[in-house]
């Protein structure tokens, strides 16, 4: 019994620790004798003293748990009646029996670490291939972005002399038709003079006219945009969260505000803006609702709602204009959520994201145009993301410099068969300058658009081995009940009932030393956050989404399984796991 | 709060009417007393008008009856005549009143005339005298031969009785509030009067407000607010420092000054308005008429003036006058003493398991875990939604496996759903409150189109409380308790989201007269089904949101929706409080905040004050974040478990506590002038609080505080819990605070019972050893109780308990048994000892103690308070005595 006292609940390593007649509280603070060891008295407030009772609230439990794993406990599940231990070592006052279960509990312990180790084996192959590959993706489209900054020099700098060129001729042109027509006018004037000039006059009025109508044609919501932006952008945001609670206040009370007065919609439009700017803003609260004229159900539904933040329409109409409200409530958080985001809420922003879009459909636009019309060609692949896994033995082999001359002695060559001569115009000459200059500017504007798309996407965290980087156009999806949820890594996540889509946030960051995806900022909920979503991540061999849970109110988690996190290291954690409960298994056998 | 969608006095009629009557505008006198029945009996009639040229309205004379219970207690009830050519009887709150009320009836054998002759004198208890005065008809109470009164009745000539009348031609009675009209068929039938409670300091009570502990005018010089109300309602984000009326209603008010505690009870469930009066509020010409007292204004819209005046003299005296008419708190199950965790909602059974095991992997203990409305299939309670909860009898086995209890809501609103066996049957018995036309009423609730059942009606109740056997309620399991929300009741589309007054109950009794108690018998009724479920030998726990006088006997209260903000973490103490002061000991307010999303600093701040609640709960909305312990950062988490595991370390004291409070009405935790009722710097105080007599707990209210002012009550050396630093008393203090604590400190001269050991929750703690902390006072001396019972069954009542004395004097520490001899059928033994005994302010040089009987010696050395890393030697510290519990011994220190 004393030999026990003596190593109850002690870890194995630390027994030598114990073993002097004077022993130490770990903390420092005193010291003790080893009768005060497990003696049910707590004398070292961190518990040294008391490792195998429940009298230190600090101290840990350990049992050894043969043939399964050992385990630490809180020394507040000592002797307290429930068995915690498999080995039944951590009640021993007898009051209650605990049965040894390590043997069953550690064979299928072992199992499932037997599997998950195949898993991570494999996974961890699938992980290096995915990380080779993604470098030297990487690699290559960096590669491609560096040639394509020095490409959109020169053709600036070509299309500028182009833009010269042409406007060049045009002058000349100009010059020419003006000459031409004074000369026509001359011989007009001499022959009808008079009559010539009546008619001149109606034509100009009809011109006026057209141009006048169509200028009030022009759509107001320019005007709008012109004066919001120059008003600065916290007046915008203002302006945007009104919309968004009058399409709350809509959520809230369409059953009855469509149908009764109009003051009940904006009272209620009040309130509703009252409880999400401050839930509880007491004492400026005067308004008075007008409730007259709703039915008895209505206005239960109402005060209802209140708790709820429910919508307090039928069950059915609730359904559909839910997803009416949805709708509206992405276009109009997606605004906010910039302006939130960016003090400048800049074109640019948007642009991005169209980009991010479209991306896939432009570039292979891009492709396309370039092989077929293309007014020079040279072996430039610009390869698309989907292709990137069979495409990398296809890496351009030319060397960047001769590449650029190639390029130079083309746009030499364009240049010099621009006469620059001005006398007389060149029909012939000026409509080969307009089309090479369209032609030009346009395929600039593409390579623009493609430097925009690749620097977007190399900008991005793909972890600290690249090991993410195949996210980066993928997008995983899990059916659940009614729903299917949408993760697009890097970009964003969403819930998708029937026709109406959620959006459950914004990519916003790799969490957790990259054991989890955050997305952020998505739609609001009602008297609740913005919708987020966690996505944990483990070790599978495939991508696979799972699990999407809504613990909190609007606040969500999932799981992806994904070979991008099945790590070596981990790996051999796992094996050394096992060694230990095969070795403690062996022991334990060798005991029995 | 939506203000509008509530009352206020100028749209209620008989509020107004009644708020603007003139002092000495009183038109009764009281003549012709006689005994009868022990009690007196006297008609009050019309004063004969002055003027005589207006006929007086020709009225039955109303009943005045007067009687006195023994210890100091004065009853006087006046009802309309039973003569009275109406038919229709006011309502008389039923099963409120102690049914051995009638046994403490002192038998009047006479009436003597004061010394002016008009009027009569009765014997209220040795030295107090009971005056009923004819005109102007008044009733006091006065001290042996001195003239003036201590609390008195129609002082002021406030009283009037708007008497029943049969409805003639051309009368309109109606009346209405926004979309709705109550029909009144009964027309106007208030009563209003006022009560002085002269020489008061303050005035407090009257439950439930979301105000200061001592009660501030409502009238009066340059006073404008609204009376305080006593409607129970569900009010929608309540704000704090607001007189409207809340979930509960109790009409006690407890007056106080440094010599006396009075107190005034009115019986009466309708809906009630009462004026504090500000001094000068009866001015003439700007001059105040030279009186020192606090009047109070007291307005009902029906039922019976039906009132007690308690004498006191000292604060629990007050109380236990109180608590003798209505009753004394029931003793709670040990485990409902602990920490339980709520939310709206816990989602399924997995997520009930992962909670569940979250606070055991943070080692944060807890005894109950709770299930909001969703839990259920479309909110028929009784039932369970079958996807998220298709095992709940072996969910609430797991838990139970772990010493823990499940509580699952059940509201008063039946879903009208013919397809619901409950609705069918109740519809068809005829068990719902019906509509001013006969038909059941139909209301709006959670489940949409909802019913309520008459809970007047003792049938119904019966009827009711069978639902809750094992086998009624289908997934259900004897560790399940109950939860009653909404009880007011709550009514989402009736008048002031409540049910309207001309609906009718049992005994066709209109629910004007019946509001404010319908939650009480909703809450009696379902713990009267738990208790049939246990065989009568299981203590139930229910906790309500309404309540009543006499709630105190049937289980806990908590103060409703609060939000997460520092003013609403504040005002829970005066609202608990006033509870407390009124009966209701047993409460708690919702800890985080109801509403909104709580700071980690205000969420802590919140648990370290929420420990000592008296019950003690998280509670957070569905729209809120979630904020169990454990998410707000590890840092964040300790200071949580630390804050619960003070509370579990305490759970014998409040036990003990709790026992207190269900023998003398006194409540478990107190305001600080109950316990020092002479000290005046404590009559304001609603920052601190006592818990029992030997602790004092100062909350902290503010953001970022870096320090905070304590005041500690005079004549009394206090140690602060943690460092074991001494204090003298009577001064305010400028402490340092940090995050770890709130300030809380042991008077000098008692002894606190702890268990210091954790467990996952209190079930596991029952034969765990005990720590004593002995506070010495200046003589070098203390005492403290424990108590302890099965912790669960009613087998207390034999006699099967434990009850300690602890007596530190001389150096010698005695525990000796506080049973009563009468009750001993049965015994309790109890193999638990005392570890450690903390013994602070001891100037002694002891090495060892000296245990008898046993004649064995134990060493003392120096240690600390708790047993926390970091700590350090405080206190002179016992160690292992391993006396027994159960038994009688000493411990000297040699």
């Amino acid at each position: 019994a004393d030999l026990s006292k003596e190593s109850l609940g002690i870890h194995p390593e630390e027994l030598k620790y114990y073993k002097s007649i004077k022993i130490k509280c770990k903390d420092g603070s005193k010291s003790f004798s080893k009768e005060r060891l497990n003696d049910e008295f707590c004398d070292c407030p961190d518990g040294t003293d008391e490792p195998g009772t429940s009298a230190c609230p600090e101290s840990r439990f350990y049992c050894q748990n043969a043939g399964h794993v050992p385990v630490t406990l809180f020394s507040s599940r000592v002797n307290d009646g429930i068995c915690d231990c498999c080995d039944g070592s951590d009640e021993y006052d007898g009051k209650v029996k605990c049965p040894n279960t390590c043997w069953e509990a550690g064979k299928a312990a072992r199992e499932k670490l037997m599997k998950k180790i195949a898993t991570y084996q494999d996974g961890v192959v699938v992980r290096k291939k995915d990380i080779e590959q993604a470098k030297l993706m990487i690699a290559k489209e960096e590669a491609e972005l560096l040639k394509l900054r020095d490409e959109e020099k020169l053709l600036k700098d070509l299309v500028e002399k182009l833009k010269e060129r042409k406007e060049q001729i045009e002058k000349a042109e100009e010059q020419e038709r003006i000459a031409k027509e004074k000369e026509e006018e001359k011989l007009r004037e001499a022959q009808k003079k008079a009559n010539e000039k009546a008619s001149e006059k109606g034509a100009d009025e009809k011109e006026a006219n057209e141009q006048e109508k169509k200028f009030e044609e022009t759509p107001p919501t320019d005007f709008d945009d012109f004066v919001d932006g120059s008003s600065g952008s916290s007046d915008k945001h203002v302006v945007e969260e009104k919309s968004d609670s009058n399409n709350e206040a809509e959520e809230g009370g369409h059953s009855a505000g469509r149908n009764a007065s109009p003051d009940i919609t904006i009272e209620q439009e009040k309130d509703k803006t009252d409880n999400t700017i401050d839930k509880i803003d007491h004492k400026n609260e005067e308004n008075t609702e007008n409730i007259e004229g709703l039915s008895r159900e209505e206005l239960g539904r109402r005060v209802a709602s209140r708790w709820t933040g429910e919508n307090v329409g039928q069950q059915d109409k609730e359904a559909t204009d839910n997803k009416e409200e949805e709708h509206e409530d992405f276009a109009n958080t997606q605004d906010s959520g910039d302006n939130y985001e960016d003090e400048y809420p800049s074109d640019a922003d948007e642009d991005t994201r169209k980009y991010d879009e479209d991306e896939i459909d432009d570039r292979n636009k891009y492709e396309d145009e370039d092989e077929e019309e293309g007014p020079y060609n040279h072996d430039i692949p610009y390869n698309s993301d989907t292709e990137d896994n069979t495409d990398i033995s296809d890496f351009p082999t030319l060397s960047s410099s001769s590449w650029l001359d190639k390029i130079k002695e083309t746009f030499q060559s364009v240049l010099k068969a621009i006469k620059l001569s001005n006398d007389p115009v060149d029909k012939s000459e000026a409509s080969r300058v307009r089309k090479e200059y369209d032609d030009y500017s346009k395929k600039l504007s593409k390579i623009q658009s493609r430097i925009s798309t690749l620097s977007e996407k190399l900008k991005q965290d793909f972890g600290p081995e690249k090991e993410f980087f195949s996210f980066y156009n993928q997008c995983f999806e899990s059916k659940q009940n009614k729903y299917v949820y949408k993760v697009c890594p890097y970009k964003q996540a969403s819930q998708v009932e029937g026709h109406s889509t959620t959006q459950l946030g914004r990519w916003d960051k790799f969490e957790e030393s990259y054991k989890q995806m955050h997305f952020s900022n998505g739609d609001h909920c009602w008297n609740g956050p913005d919708r987020s979503l966690k996505v944990k991540l483990r070790c599978g061999l495939k991508n696979e989404l799972a699990d999407v849970n809504e613990p909190s109110r609007c606040e969500y988690v999932a799981v992806l399984s994904t070979p991008s996190v099945c790590l070596e290291e981990r790996l051999q954690d796992l094996r050394n796991k096992l060694e230990a409960m095969n070795a403690a298994r062996a022991q334990s056998h060798d005991e029995l | 709060w939506k203000k509008e969608e509530f009352r206020n006095c100028n749209q209620t009629p008989f509020c107004k009417q009644s708020r603007s009557r003139k002092p000495g505008s009183c038109s009764f006198i009281a003549s012709e007393p006689v005994i009868e029945n022990g009690e007196l009996v006297a008609k009050l009639i019309a004063k004969p008008l002055q003027n005589q040229e207006e006929e007086p309205e020709k009225l039955e004379p109303l009943i005045l009856r007067i009687s006195v219970y023994h210890g100091g207690i004065l009853r006087f009830k006046i009802d309309e005549s039973p003569d009275s050519p109406v038919t229709k009887k006011r309502f008389e709150v039923p099963d409120v009143l102690m049914k051995d009320l009638d046994e403490k009836k002192l038998w009047l054998q006479r009436i003597s005339s004061p010394e002016n002759g008009k009027g009569s004198v009765l014997y209220l208890s040795p030295g107090y005298e009971a005056v009923l005065q004819f005109d102007p008809f008044e009733i006091y109470i006065r001290k042996g031969n001195d003239p003036n009164a201590i609390i008195s009745f129609n002082s002021n000539g406030l009283f009037n009785f708007e008497q029943l009348q049969n409805k003639r031609e051309g009368d309109d009675w109606e009346e209405r509030f926004r979309s709705h009209t109550d029909s009144r068929p009964f027309g106007p039938q208030s009563i209003s009067f006022d009560i002085s409670f002269h020489k008061a300091n303050n005035v407090y009570g009257i439950p439930e407000h979301a105000t200061s502990l001592a009660l501030a005018p409502t009238k009066g010089p340059g006073i404008e607010s609204e009376p305080y109300r006593l409607f129970n309602l569900d009010v929608f984000e309540y704000i704090s420092e607001s007189p409207f009326g809340l979930y509960g209603s109790i009409p006690v008010m407890i007056s106080h000054n440094s010599e006396r505690t009075t107190g005034f009870f009115w019986l009466n469930a309708a809906e009630m308005q009462i004026d504090v009066l500000g001094h000068g509020w009866n001015a003439i010409d700007g001059i105040a008429p030279q009186h020192e007292a606090i009047d109070t204004h007291w307005m009902a819209e029906a039922g019976v003036l039906d009132a007690f005046f308690f004498l006191g003299p000292t604060p629990k005296d007050v109380i236990g006058q109180y608590t003798k008419v209505t009753g004394t708190s029931a003793m709670p199950q040990y485990f409902a003493t602990a920490y339980h965790q709520c939310r709206w909602n816990y989602r399924d059974e997995e997520d009930v398991a992962e909670v569940d095991a979250k606070f055991d992997e943070h080692d944060i203990p807890y005894d109950v875990l709770w299930l909001d409305i969703e839990h259920t299939d479309g909110k028929r309670y009784f039932t369970w939604d079958k996807l998220l909860f298709p095992n709940p009898t072996e969910m609430q086995n797991k838990l139970m496996a772990k010493g823990r209890h499940m509580v699952t809501i059940v509201d008063p609103h039946i879903k009208r759903d013919d397809g619901f066996a409950l609705h069918k049957e109740a519809a068809k018995l005829g068990y719902y409150v019906k509509d001013y036309s006969g038909k059941d009423y139909d209301g709006w609730c959670w489940p949409g189109s909802s019913s309520y059942l008459d809970m007047l009606n003792p049938e119904i109740r019966s009827w009711w409380a069978e639902k809750f056997s094992l086998e009624n309620y289908v997934g259900s399991t004897r560790s399940l308790y109950i939860w009653n929300d909404m009880n007011e009741p709550s009514v989402f589309n009736g008048p002031e989201v409540t049910m309207p007054r001309d609906a009718i109950h049992f005994g066709g009794a209109e629910h004007r007269e019946v509001h404010n108690a319908y939650g009480y018998y909703f809450h009696m009724a379902t713990a009267e089904g738990l208790l049939k479920r246990g065989g009568g030998n299981d203590r139930p726990f229910v906790l309500s949101r309404a309540f009543f006088p006499g709630s105190q006997r049937v289980g806990a209260i908590w103060t409703g929706d609060n939000s997460a903000d520092w003013d609403h973490l504040r005002v829970t103490i005066p609202m608990v409080l006033t509870l407390g002061l009124t009966g209701i000991s047993f409460s708690g307010a919702d800890v985080g905040g109801f509403f909104g999303n709580p700071e980690p600093e205000l969420l802590v701040r919140w648990y370290q004050l929420g420990a000592y609640y008296p019950f003690f709960r998280g509670h957070a909305h569905h729209d809120t974040r979630r904020r169990e312990p454990w998410l707000f950062g590890e840092k964040n988490t300790a200071l949580i478990r630390e804050a619960i595991h003070i509370r579990y370390a305490l759970l014998p004291y409040y036990y003990t506590l709790f026992r207190e409070a269900s023998v003398s009405g006194v409540p478990v935790m107190r305001p600080l002038w109950i316990e020092f009722p002479a000290d005046e710097a404590t009559f304001n105080n609603d920052e601190a609080f006592m818990v029992g007599n030997s602790l004092l707990v100062q909350g902290i209210y503010t953001e970022g505080a870096r320090s905070t002012i304590v005041y500690l009550p005079r004549g009394q050396t206090w140690y602060d819990m943690r460092s074991g630093d001494a204090y003298s008393g009577g001064k305010n203090y400028t402490l340092e605070v940090s995050m770890e604590s709130i300030p809380s400190f042991q008077k000098g001269g008692t002894v606190i019972p702890r268990k210091d050991r954790f467990r996952r929750s209190s079930t596991q703690t029952m034969d765990d050893p005990f720590s004593l902390v002995i506070a010495l006072n200046s003589s070098m001396e203390a005492e403290g109780e424990l108590y302890m019972d099965d912790g669960k069954s009613y087998d207390y009542e034999q006699g099967a308990y434990i009850h300690r004395h602890f007596v530190f004097s001389k150096g010698i520490l005695t525990s000796s048994s506080m049973r009563s001899t009468k009750t001993s059928k049965k015994t309790l033994s109890s193999n638990s000892v005392i570890e450690r005994v903390i013994v602070l302010g001891l100037s002694s040089s002891a090495k060892s103690a000296l245990i008898e009987p046993a004649k064995h010696t134990t060493e003392v050395e120096p240690g600390p308070l708790t047993l926390r890393k970091g700590s350090s030697a405080v206190g002179v510290t016992i160690r292992k005595p391993n006396v027994r519990i159960d038994e009688d011994w000493a411990i000297k220190l040699v």
